[in-house]
């Protein structure tokens, strides 16, 4: 087992572990599930001191490759293929670092534990293992593998009226983006004629023969659209706040900070590399949309009542800086939006775990109810205001570095979507922020919690945690885009060489399809 | 660089990081020890201070800069970098000695509070971003560590967070500052993509033989603006664009009008917090980063200084007015505050940033001076803040009686006090560009100034004690005193010491300024323009003349009886807090409430559930056959490869 995969196959193995544990151990459980946490992150820290920006034949290190399954009959070549660059680089260890901080919270947790800890784990294992892998297959499976236990853990522990709706609509929506996404990747699998489902081996392939334009142009929006609603792109996003409102803490956290960034990774990964003039296409609707997220989103965030209805709104509102970033095509923009989806990734799993903590304490997260509180809870409200002050783009905290790239690089090319994105960004966010804290923190104390008590020290560790990470990231950002910025510009060069310099006009299409079809039928 | 240079850079690091290590470890470590609390800060800012004039001592007017590369991204350099030169030395100065006179005030004053600690974390926290600003050499540290400013106001605004004047005021004021930001960053960017840079001497070099610098954002705006309207592409329509969004900025920190209103609110905060950041160094922020881009904003054909000017004047206009009718003694001073920076932001506009730098560091010295002094008042007077219900202090609390009424004689403008050389330079920086309107606008000012600084001496010092409070009132304790001592000698003698002339090497004028010596800048400004420091001096007593009729030996205000419904104006602000109030609740309220409906009917009601319906009775009928959403999802998952696969097949399959 490599560094790179021990950090993804220790949870794996520790939630068969934690299968064989009787269900009374309840200590025991949460001990092997901390413990590999613990484990995996400790690996994800020391894989990222190891990293160094030398230049490397692909751009991938730490790569480990095994031939799988090849079958010459139905052209089918899957193989074991994991590696890092600067992009996947942060999203791992921003995750390993949040599942070591979810395990902490599932404290919370009072019933079925055993079953709990092995889908949190399975669900650690296969975020991880999603952003590890550089073949399709197994990039797909592990994303579905973490995607299957989201469901049941907010279907089972979840909380609210509203529980078994938000089930049933996040199940509906993310199966339903991440279906078209895979009927993207095989229709991507097919065109390239490359017969392989690895990254490195397809990108060179597409680089030495770019896929056509009819290709493109139909595989392109099913990638868009697929990975879209994985990660609430506007206005598929409704069942973000609902299903983050109703999930359990750590689910949340996980699925908001981490698991929700593959669409975006996976857009940027293949979507935008493989296929430029497909995007070439969409990306000024995709600027526009992403004002659906910023601004629409961030309005609705500043009506919301409960904290984590306006939590899980400004989490959709943070991802249209990501797409907007993405957008751009500009190395500044693109390093931009990748140092966003680390420090949200952060950013979210704080904020949903500080809220748990306090529906834990006050039963209640409806604003009006609450008031008063930083008196009695002072690590809990000094950490929520820092959160909801790194929402609103603080600098200090690494999400002002990300989203000030992403507007830096972005004016250019969408210079009124930026704009508007601005002040998204920097008022419309902080409405709703400070609102929070003002009904939340802020205000006379109520005589309701003058018993309330601070988190204990254990308690605080995962927050701490997660504020140093965001603090580091934020007051020295190198460590990040230094590793980030060559793997963004290789990708970049390929997103800007198009075949074509313009957007596929309809006769085009029709004689590419021509093309496309004639290749298909040729033999290899 | 030269081996003295850089210690000047290492020495300048170590002024800017001492107050952040005291707020760390304040906050980390000693948060108990609330004796060890208020002494760190104090000491962190000590010794800033004596760097500081260590600094100014061997560097002179040098000018010195330290890079550390901070971020790097493709067109996009960042460094943390300081700047050593007039400007930043001056103010490093203002900033640390002035923070340290109120730092110390703050033990007396804060005594006893439940938050002392925080209240000296919060407040070296402050005095880091503070310094930050005024070290930046590049437009990005500058907005970072402007954003920092804005939060520790926030924080100290909201030191009392119980009470919902003070948690709300706090709010206001961040959010107010905000919507000055949102211009600042604009101008940043556009700056940045049409020079290339972000540091100001690579941008002033950059500047440099470019008729029109900001050619390169004609494409772009012309794309917002819906194709190239002849408004857009002209050169110089650009250049004042970009000098307007920077001076947004300025808008918000300093509490230029129409963003002014936060400042009067941000008086819900400690006084020695309003003394420091709502008087004397953070809302002249904004004064500083003006005179700091000022080479932006002088671009031949941009029209950006007239407009600056104006809204200079008309903010120092504004305020005074509504000054005249407060009867809190906080926000007289406020309102004082807010006209003062009208006169910096018009003396920028005027083409002298040299006389605004002059004035924001005396206004520093006296402004910081009355607050204090307010502050020992409300301490003697068991938190009562009415003037109205004081009175006669001048004998019970004869240290601070005399040093209000320096700082009151150096705010209108009395020779031989400070406020009257900054003054005078501003008024004949006027004259200089004939700007007469400005220029009466000026002395007008002045006027209201003397009046309404009158009416507060005459109503809360003199006269007899209008209640218990009052008569009962007795002086503050020597740790508050003092500090109003040691700021009563600059309120005398920082107008004569040759600031301007240290400042003007950085600005050179068609005028050039020398510095002959303290007796000789003494008379100064009788010499070089006589008409200006006559008629502002003869504002000054008939300010006070009028003001002395009204109100010695009165216990109630007749000025509403003279000026009828302008009192009543006055008094309620012109009406801006209910106009903001009614704007926004019908623009960005509005489109709130709109989304939200939108989301919870349209988007998640008609088109979810729609589709959850057609979902749920396609699950129904897929119930025959399977049970459980989880099979279902198997079912879908199963299907859509098939789709899939049978979509590309029909691709492939030969049309001919």
């Amino acid at each position: 087992m490599s560094l790179l995969s021990a950090i993804f196959l220790l949870p794996l193995l520790a939630a068969l572990v934690v299968l064989c544990i009787p269900r009374n151990y309840k200590f025991v459980i949460r001990l092997v599930t901390l413990g590999a946490t613990v484990a995996s992150m400790l690996l994800a820290l020391t894989l990222f001191a190891k990293y160094n920006a030398a230049p490397v034949e692909n751009g991938f290190k730490f790569v480990e490759r095994h031939a799988w399954v090849s079958v010459s009959a139905l052209k089918l070549d899957i193989g074991w293929h994991l590696g890092v660059d600067g992009i996947n680089l942060g999203l791992i260890v921003m995750g390993a670092i949040v599942a070591f901080a979810a395990a902490c919270v599932s404290r919370e947790i009072k019933r079925l534990e055993k079953e709990y800890y092995t889908l949190l784990l399975v669900m650690t294992g296969g975020i991880l293992g999603a952003f590890a892998s550089l073949n399709l297959f197994f990039f797909y499976f592990f994303h579905e593998l973490a995607l299957v236990p989201t469901f049941i853990m907010i279907g089972v522990w979840g909380h609210g009226e509203n529980r078994n709706y938000a089930t049933f609509k996040i199940t509906i929506y993310l199966s339903l983006g991440a279906l078209i996404a895979l009927a993207g990747l095989i229709a991507l699998y097919i065109q390239s004629g490359a017969n392989t489902f690895d990254i490195v081996d397809l990108t060179k392939a597409v680089k030495a023969r770019p896929l056509p334009l009819a290709a493109q142009s139909l595989i392109f929006p099913l990638l868009l659209f697929g990975f879209g609603i994985l990660v609430s792109l506007w206005p598929f996003h409704t069942w973000a706040p609902l299903g983050y409102g109703a999930a359990p803490t750590a689910t949340a956290m996980l699925h908001a900070g981490v698991l929700k960034k593959f669409g975006l990774y996976g857009l940027l990964r293949v979507g935008i590399p493989l296929m430029p003039d497909g995007a070439a296409a969409w990306l000024e609707i995709l600027a526009f949309l992403c004002l659906g997220n910023i601004v629409y989103c961030g309005l609705v965030a500043m009506r919301q009542k409960d904290l984590n209805l306006l939590i899980g709104n400004s989490s959709v509102a943070h991802m249209g800086f990501i797409f907007l970033g993405i957008a751009s095509l500009s190395l500044v923009g693109v390093t931009g939006a990748v140092v966003v989806m680390v420090a949200h990734g952060f950013l979210a799993a704080l904020t949903f775990g500080l809220s748990g903590a306090l529906r834990e304490k006050t039963g209640t997260l409806e604003m009006e109810k609450l008031g008063g509180l930083l008196r009695q809870i002072p690590f809990l409200g000094a950490a929520l205001v820092m959160a909801m002050l790194a929402g609103c783009g603080l600098p200090g905290f690494a999400n002002f570095v990300g989203e000030a790239m992403v507007l830096f690089g972005s004016w250019r090319a969408f210079p009124l979507v930026t704009t508007l994105a601005t002040w998204g960004a920097l008022i419309i966010g902080a409405v709703y922020m400070l609102r929070a804290v003002r009904n939340i923190l802020h205000g006379p104390e109520k005589s309701e919690w003058a018993a309330l008590k601070d988190a204990s020290a254990w308690a605080k560790v995962p927050f701490v945690l997660l504020l140093a990470a965001l603090l580091l990231l934020g007051v020295w950002p190198r460590l990040l885009t230094d590793k980030i910025q060559p793997s963004v510009a290789t990708i970049l060069t390929m997103a800007n060489a198009k075949t074509a310099d313009k957007a596929p006009r309809p006769s085009d299409v029709k004689k590419a399809v021509g093309e496309a079809k004639q290749r298909a039928v040729q033999p290899r | 660089m030269e081996p003295t240079s850089s210690i000047a850079g290492t020495t300048a690091l170590l002024v800017l990081l001492l107050p952040l290590l005291a707020a760390i470890g304040i906050t980390l470590f000693w948060k108990k020890d609330e004796e060890f609390s208020a002494q760190l800060s104090i000491g962190a800012i000590a010794l800033g201070f004596a760097l500081s004039l260590g600094i100014f001592a061997f560097t002179g007017d040098k000018a010195i800069e330290a890079n550390f590369n901070w971020l790097s991204v493709g067109d996009l350099k960042v460094s943390f970098g300081l700047l050593l030169d007039p400007l930043s030395k001056l103010m490093l100065l203002v900033v640390t000695g002035v923070g340290l006179m109120i730092h110390i005030y703050s033990r007396g004053y804060l005594q006893g509070d439940r938050s002392y600690s925080r209240y000296f974390a919060s407040l070296s926290l402050f005095t880091f971003s503070m310094l930050g600003i005024v070290l930046a050499n590049n437009l990005f540290m500058m907005f970072v560590f402007w954003e920092l400013v804005g939060v520790s106001s926030y924080l100290l605004i909201g030191f009392w967070f119980e009470k919902n004047s003070a948690a709300d005021a706090a709010k206001k004021a961040f959010l107010t500052n905000r919507i000055g930001d949102f211009g600042f960053i604009l101008g940043i960017i556009l700056t940045w993509l049409a020079l290339g840079s972000v540091n100001f001497a690579e941008l002033a070099h950059a500047l440099e033989g470019k008729a029109f610098p900001f050619a390169s954002l004609t494409e772009p705006l012309g794309k917002i603006a819906g194709g190239t309207q002849w408004w857009i592409v002209h050169p110089n329509v650009l250049a004042t664009l970009v000098g307007l969004l920077l001076f947004m900025g300025a808008m918000g920190k300093s509490a230029q009008f129409p963003l002014h209103v936060w400042l009067p609110d941000a008086m819900e905060g400690p006084t020695p917090v309003s003394a420091l950041i709502h008087a004397a160094t953070m809302v002249a922020a904004g004064v500083f980063m003006l005179c700091r881009i000022f080479f932006l904003l002088e671009i031949p054909g941009s029209h950006a200084l007239e407009f600056i000017a104006w809204i200079g004047g008309g903010t120092a206009l504004l305020a005074a007015v509504m000054a005249l009718q407060q009867n809190d003694i906080k926000r007289i001073l406020a309102y004082s505050t807010l006209s003062q920076l009208g006169y910096m932001v018009m003396a920028v506009g005027l083409h002298s940033p040299r006389s605004a730098m002059f004035h924001l560091t005396t206004h520093a010295a006296f402004k910081a001076l009355l607050f204090l002094g307010a502050g020992s008042v409300i301490f003697a007077c068991h938190h009562e803040q009415n003037i109205w219900k004081m009175g006669g202090l001048r004998d019970a609390m004869p240290r601070t009686w005399w040093t209000f009424r320096w700082g009151t004689l150096a705010l209108c403008g009395v020779w031989p006090f400070a406020g009257f050389f900054s003054k005078d330079a501003i008024l004949a920086s006027a004259l200089e560009h004939n700007n007469i309107p400005l220029f009466v606008l000026g002395v007008f000012i002045a006027g209201l100034t003397t009046f309404y600084m009158s009416r507060l001496v005459l109503v809360a010092f003199c006269g007899n004690a209008r209640s218990e409070e009052a008569s009962h009132a007795h002086e503050s304790p020597g740790v508050m005193t003092w500090p109003l001592v040691v700021l009563a000698v600059p309120t005398l003698l920082a107008g004569a010491v040759g600031i301007d002339a240290y400042i003007g090497k950085l600005f050179p004028s068609e005028h050039p300024l020398h510095d002959g010596g303290f007796l000789e800048n003494l008379f100064a400004p009788f010499n070089h323009n006589i008409f200006a420091a006559s008629f502002g001096l003869l504002a000054v007593v008939a300010g006070y003349q009028i003001a002395s009729a009204l109100y010695v030996n009165t216990d109630r205000d007749r000025l509403p009886e003279k000026i009828g419904v302008l009192a009543k104006m006055a008094r309620d602000r012109f009406y801006f807090d209910e106009l903001y109030e009614w704007f926004i609740s019908v623009t960005q309220e509005t489109l709130a409430r709109v989304a939200d409906w939108v989301d919870r009917w349209i988007i998640a009601g008609l088109l979810v559930r729609g589709t959850h319906g057609t979902t749920e009775l396609f699950g129904r009928a897929l119930r025959l056959v399977q049970t459980g959403s989880l099979q279902t999802y198997a079912f879908l998952f199963a299907a859509g490869v098939v789709l899939v696969l049978a979509w590309q097949l029909l691709l492939q399959s030969p049309a001919h």
